[in-house]
């Protein structure tokens, strides 16, 4: 029935591999992927894919003992080694693309990251103000979110010691210079201490060693910036001979355009739709919340679709008072309160943008606080971030392998299998029919 | 001529070896520029860039630290198309020991030319022309479509021999056929005899039988190879060579990779010593292994550097090393 296919697995995902192999009736190829002693990968595939249509999956996601940076060069040695080995096409399927999200980095108007001293002792290691606040009767409904922590104690205790910030740059960053690569978690402490300082100001992506980040300082009068590898890594795939590629709900749709063969970028909306109308009692009358203004289209398409309520909140990065320098504070647009709430977003890295919706949505009265996701990453503190929110259920898919993720969060985890998705696309693209039927189901 | 000014040597380094990022700074005389390359929390590499590389002659060194190639190969890819976009003029690649080297060719079915999958990858990123020393194999050369500098070690193994024993005293030996080319060139520097062993390998990284081509009797037998990776070889060879009357066994070895149970390995073995360059960053294993003795390399690298900048010819490090 698929002839001619061959299905070619990474180290990534095997589970999610194996689920699309048994969706479209056939064993994955046979393959030899480890690394060998001195760190270079090592392929061999030993089943022959002269003339035949090849599917190489692949998902972007490191953890559990494996690299990121390594599943990448697994993936293009297998595009170049199958290319090599005369296959008729190969098709690389990233059900979560990698390094598709511009980074960001908080920057201060000097153009170098704001450092804030660390909060006070006490915490938890997870920190952090996306903690639900402890409701107490009279307490304020307040219309907006102002900066989390108390800010007059903060400066007050800036002004005193001027010593709480980071050392000196030089020393730091030599110090450390051998803990660079793999050192997780080697600098637990200074770490702890690191990501606690950046409080205010949160970013969605977490650093493993954020003093170097710190301690670094852009030669005067230079704004630093960050490389942007978007546009490398896709250069790469086709370098190394990708001739198609298959990926789901990338995080700027431009990457596409990045490409010169072509994308098919599959929704996971259907999914969550779906989940939606099965699983939320009285869904219609729920409300489906962005958490920032990126994620607008995209939520704003499913609330349009099933003809719910909408809103949105919006990180305000304006000064609100003068000594109040640059703090992401959160407004919410639109009403939530007594209402179920249904958080919309594509991904889910550090988990920091969903918890602090979920805490403001709280309490702006939410009754129940649902978050639907594509891609959960959760790296860095996400678990015990969103172990200690206030949402009450997070909802992904198995784009990366939620394995580790479902034991360490329970039923506040709830995981949609894409593998029929990925399935019936390769059966499509390989069997030349349309795959927009995939983008609406309802 | 102010449009000459901006054209500088810019020095970025990656992670993998800032020793010798330091070494070679220093030796140029500049400084190494300001960024900082890590990981996020979800294991994506950032690299940050605190200074202008606008219309700069950029050299990017970047090594691959023994267990960590592809960490450091896509961070090199990522500085590589940074500095493409942040307008540098020209961005040299250097890449002391070139990852990959040995998968260079279809030795079976559906295997993968690694190498040359490596070296498309750094010409996509965008590097304009590639510096590095003591290719597995120099046709790996023609994998590239720009220029690509290989520098040798062996003016510096001359010096090492030539200050450390008399040439008469000693036979270069090959441990592999592959090798015989590199060790007939400096036993014919040298003027002293010379030696093969024949080996059979039915796997990578598993040696079988040995077999010992020529005269080592009283002598002092210097093994000669471009990488030690379990250094499985070059322990078997050494004892053949004892087994066949050599009075001492050393090896010198450009690339010391020394990974796996290399060290424990060479402690236990009848080799002299291993004498390596720091192509590879070598880590604590200097301290672990008292057999280990390190060539500094960074000044052919320099000065290759310096030459390619000011559009001098390199081939006189071909024959010569700086001290």
């Amino acid at each position: 029935m698929v002839r001619n296919i061959v299905i070619l697995g990474g180290n990534s995902h095997p589970r999610l591999v194996e689920s699309v192999c048994n969706s479209l009736g056939l064993p994955s190829c046979n393959r030899i992927l480890t690394k060998f002693s001195s760190g270079e990968s090592r392929c061999e595939i030993q089943d022959s894919v002269r003339g035949k249509d090849v599917y190489i999956i692949q998902t972007g996601f490191g953890g559990n003992g494996s690299k990121l940076n390594d599943h990448f060069m697994d993936l293009c040695i297998m595009i170049s080694a199958c290319k090599t080995g005369s296959a008729r096409r190969v098709t690389a399927v990233l059900p979560l693309f990698p390094y598709s999200r511009q980074p960001d980095l908080p920057y201060k108007k000097a153009g170098a990251p704001l450092i804030q001293p660390p909060s006070e002792n006490g915490r938890k290691d997870y920190t952090f103000d996306s903690v639900p606040a402890t409701p107490a009767p009279g307490g304020p409904k307040s219309s907006g979110f102002p900066n989390p922590a108390d800010i007059t104690n903060k400066l007050i205790r800036t002004s005193l010691g001027n010593g709480s910030g980071p050392a000196s740059p030089k020393a730091n960053g030599k110090a450390n210079g051998d803990a660079y690569f793999g050192g997780n978690g080697v600098n637990g402490t200074q770490e702890h201490q690191d990501r606690r300082g950046q409080t205010g100001n949160f970013t969605t992506h977490d650093y493993e060693n954020l003093s170097i980040v710190n301690a670094f300082e852009a030669r005067p009068g230079y704004k630093q910036w960050v490389a942007q590898a978007g546009t490398l890594v896709a250069n790469l795939l086709t370098c190394a001979g990708a001739d198609h590629v298959i990926t789901m709900d990338l995080h700027d749709p431009q990457v596409q355009g990045f490409f010169d063969v072509p994308v098919d970028n599959l929704y996971g909306r259907p999914l969550l739709k779906q989940y939606i109308m099965q699983n939320i009692p009285n869904y219609k009358e729920a409300v489906i919340i962005s958490p920032d203004a990126g994620g607008a289209k995209r939520a704003t398409a499913i609330a349009d679709s099933m003809g719910m309520d909408f809103a949105l909140i919006h990180k305000e990065r304006r000064p609100t008072r003068i000594t109040d320098r640059q703090n992401a504070s959160m407004m919410l647009v639109g009403n939530v309160a007594d209402r179920v709430c249904i958080l919309l977003d594509d991904i889910a890295d550090t988990g920091n943008t969903i918890t602090r919706a979920a805490k403001l949505l709280k309490k702006e009265g939410a009754t129940k606080i649902y978050a639907l996701l594509t891609h959960g990453v959760f790296s860095g503190d996400a678990i015990s971030r969103i172990k200690a929110s206030a949402l009450d259920k997070v909802v992904v898919t198995n784009s990366v392998p939620q394995g580790e993720h479902k034991a360490l969060l329970g039923s506040k985890l709830e995981v949609l299998d894409i593998a029929p998705i990925f399935a019936e696309a390769i059966r499509r693209v390989h069997h030349g029919e349309s795959i927009s039927v995939l983008f609406n189901f309802d | 001529m102010s449009g000459e000014m901006a054209n500088e040597i810019k020095l970025i380094s990656g992670r993998s070896h800032p020793d010798l990022s330091d070494k070679i700074a220093k030796r140029l005389g500049v400084e190494v520029a300001r960024t900082i390359s890590l990981n996020y929390s979800n294991q994506e590499t950032s690299f940050t860039v605190g200074e202008s590389v606008r219309d700069e002659d950029v050299f990017i060194i970047q090594s691959t630290a023994t267990g960590n190639v592809n960490e450091g190969l896509m961070e090199l890819l990522i500085m590589i198309s940074a500095c493409r976009t942040a307008s540098a003029r020209r961005i040299t690649a250097v890449i002391p020991n070139f990852p990959y080297a040995r998968q260079d060719k279809k030795d079976k079915s559906r295997a993968p030319i690694s190498a040359r999958l490596v070296a498309n990858m750094l010409q996509t990123a965008g590097a304009n022309h590639i510096v590095t020393v003591d290719l597995h194999a120099s046709q790996i050369q023609g994998f590239f479509s720009v220029p690509v500098d290989n520098l040798y070690a062996e003016p510096s193994f001359l010096r090492y021999i030539r200050e450390n024993f008399k040439s008469e005293d000693c036979v270069i030996v090959s441990p592999d056929a592959g090798g015989a080319k590199r060790a007939t060139s400096i036993a014919d520097h040298l003027n002293t005899a010379f030696a093969l062993i024949h080996k059979e390998r039915p796997r990578p990284n598993v040696v079988g039988r040995m077999v010992l081509v020529g005269n080592v009797e009283d002598k002092v037998a210097i093994l000669v190879d471009d990488m030690a990776d379990t250094c499985g070889t070059l322990v078997k060879a050494a004892a053949v060579l004892k087994e066949n009357g050599a009075k001492a066994v050393l090896a010198l070895v450009t690339h010391g990779i020394l990974s796996g149970n290399a060290i424990e390995t060479l402690n236990g073995s009848v080799l002299e010593a291993l004498v390596v360059t720091n192509t590879v960053p070598l880590g604590d294993k200097v301290e672990r292994c008292p057999k280990l003795r390190v060539i500094d390399i960074s000044p052919t690298i320099a000065e290759a550097i310096r030459r390619t900048h000011n559009g001098e010819s390199v081939s006189y490090l071909f024959t010569h090393a700086p001290v």
